[in-house]
């Protein structure tokens, strides 16, 4: 299959030796929207600027779509789309204008150029301040123009830096609502780069998390969450003093991962809380235990990424021994 | 059309739609020429000191003071690059399929067009004060796409520092420490030959110069004789930064 971004053995030192990137081996596949989530300094800007053929990689190979980005690179440029984190346009023109002068280096020729303006102002939602000048525009206004002025050419993949920094969250909304709705028209790949979690989760097929340079985990949302080791049900029970073989019926059927008591709080590891919830309720009841109070608590990527990133944890999947960590981790969170 | 020249006409034209939105730069950098030329000129005149070659002293410093005031414009059009720099611009840019080349020579002629535009403020108050150009359309032409294509050149310069002189600050510097050496090594305001021997030497080297004799043979004393030496090194200067700035335009990103 040929992937929309694979990089192998990528690495990046900067003069001065800082190692931005350590041997980032990555592979996505058309038509996704990938996130590379992070903290600042990472290494996913310096990633990003490789792939969209900015700066050369000290050692290792990229490509997009098949195409090194080195070797390839004026190819390369021709089908992506990129917002660069920092402000990319022109605030001393209007809108249209900004859009016009990147038709015009795009080639895109002049009996399609109007049309293809409009469209992507009305896709951005922006066609009833075209002719205003871009000074004028608040944050989200000016991001939205960005992303029309990378979508102009319908390119194949938009790298997205930082897509909504800055952005009150009905601003962020709507960024990310007039992305899903070209990505879906255009079946296009979108790769962004965030330190949003939150961002992540709701927006990407599938994840990768730097941290120094390294991918330190990689998959879908639901199963980076996952690996953490299930969901946990916290219970304040009235009678601690109880006979717990029914939980431990339902422990051999799977439905609990571990369980821990202390005092009248009953900590529960499940893989899906809410499906396990009256099956364990029922275990209780015949044991004659009574349930005051129940929370749930679902790992978030929070949790995902101070694992793998944090150092807090070892890797490999959190077993009962840290589920007292991973929850004294979810309170701070 | 090919690619080139498409994104060259791009770079010019957002030029000209930044200059319709907001003029106030064209204006307020006119005034510094006005008075070389209202005040300087007349003043300097009367003492009657410097051998201008029998035109009045007012008449011979026009065109240096309108050359000082558009090469200046051209050596700070790097801020803007620089500024560009500091937003996302330029990574976007080369970005797009558009070679540094056709990047660098479009927002080099652009400042060009700034140049044009202040020519156009400048050469009518100077016709007020009472300065007697010579009555030619074809000279004129020529002059003004002598002061567009030597601005050019003075802008690659200015986007070439840039690629050094990253931050606004040093830019600053720079440019600052580079204007004025230009126009007083220059025939701006008097003739070479009245230099000391050295200066003449720098005077020679200075493109700034050419364009000066130039722009005043073809718009003030109708002496055309040095003309095509001139346009010879003002195109040399061109075609020299413009390849200098564009190869070394990638490291402005880095």
């Amino acid at each position: 299959m040929e992937y929309a971004v694979s990089t192998s053995g990528l690495t990046k030192v900067y003069e001065g030796g800082v190692k931005a990137l350590d041997s980032v081996d990555l592979k996505v596949e058309p038509g996704k929207v990938f996130a590379l989530l992070g903290p600042n300094g990472a290494g996913k800007t310096t990633l990003m600027r490789i792939l969209t053929t900015q700066i050369k990689p000290t050692s290792g190979e990229a490509y997009v779509f098949g195409l090194n980005v080195v070797r390839d690179g004026a190819k390369v440029r021709q089908f992506i789309g990129y917002v660069p984190q920092e402000m990319s346009i022109w605030t001393d023109i209007s809108g249209y204008e900004n859009l016009l002068i990147y038709a015009k280096i795009y080639g895109i020729p002049s009996s399609k150029r109007d049309k293809l303006i409009w469209d992507v102002l009305e896709d951005m939602g922006l066609k009833e301040f075209a002719n205003n000048l871009v000074r004028t525009y608040s944050g989200g206004m000016i991001r939205r123009l960005e992303c029309a002025c990378a979508l102009l050419i319908k390119p194949k993949i938009l790298f997205l830096d930082e897509p909504t920094i800055g952005l009150d969250p009905s601003a962020r909304k709507a960024v990310w609502e007039r992305l899903i709705a070209f990505r879906k028209e255009y079946d296009a790949t979108i790769f962004f780069n965030t330190h949003y979690m939150d961002e992540a989760d709701l927006y990407a097929d599938e994840i990768a998390i730097v941290n120094m340079g390294r991918i330190v985990a990689s998959g879908t949302p639901e199963n980076l969450k996952h690996s953490l080791g299930g969901e946990i049900l916290s219970l304040e029970v009235e009678n601690p003093a109880y006979d717990l073989k029914a939980l431990e019926i339902l422990k051999e059927t799977d439905v609990i991962i571990d369980v821990i008591v202390s005092g009248n709080e009953m900590n529960i590891v499940t893989q899906d809380a809410e499906s396990s919830l009256p099956k364990i309720m029922e275990a209780l009841r015949a044991s004659k235990v009574l349930v005051k109070r129940v929370s749930i608590t679902k790992p978030t990527l929070d949790d995902v990424f101070l694992k793998y990133a944090g150092a807090r944890l070892e890797t490999g999947a959190a077993r009962i021994s840290e589920v007292r960590q991973v929850r004294s981790m979810i309170r701070r969170g | 059309m090919n690619g080139f020249m498409r994104n060259v006409l791009a770079m010019i034209e957002l030029e000209m739609r930044r200059i319709r939105h907001d003029r106030t730069e064209l204006y307020s950098r006119a005034v510094q020429p006005i008075l070389w030329i209202a005040v300087f000129g007349p003043i300097m005149g009367s003492v009657r000191a410097i051998p201008t070659g029998g035109i009045p002293y007012t008449d011979y410093i026009t065109p240096g003071a309108l050359i000082q005031s558009t090469t200046f414009i051209s050596i700070f059009y790097g801020l803007t690059i620089v500024w560009e720099r500091e937003s996302g611009i330029l990574k976007k840019l080369l970005v797009a399929p558009a070679s540094r080349y056709s990047i660098v020579i479009g927002r080099a002629l652009a400042s060009g067009i700034r140049a044009i535009f202040q020519a156009l403020i400048i050469i009518p108050v100077a016709l007020l004060v009472g300065v007697k150009f010579m009555p030619s359309i074809p000279n004129f032409s020529l002059a003004l796409a002598i002061i567009f294509a030597s601005s050019g050149g003075f802008a690659a310069t200015s986007i070439l520092i840039a690629s050094f002189m990253k931050t606004r600050e040093r830019f600053m510097g720079i440019g600052q420490a580079l204007t004025m050496p230009l126009f007083f090594a220059s025939n701006a305001l008097y003739p070479v030959s009245m230099m000391p021997e050295i200066m003449q030497r720098i005077a020679r080297l200075n493109p700034m110069s050419y364009v000066v004799d130039a722009v005043r043979s073809l718009m003030i004393t109708g002496n055309l004789t040095s003309l095509s030496v001139d346009l010879t090194a003002i195109i040399l200067f061109d075609v020299v930064m413009f390849v200098i700035a564009s190869i070394n335009f990638r490291r402005i990103i880095e």
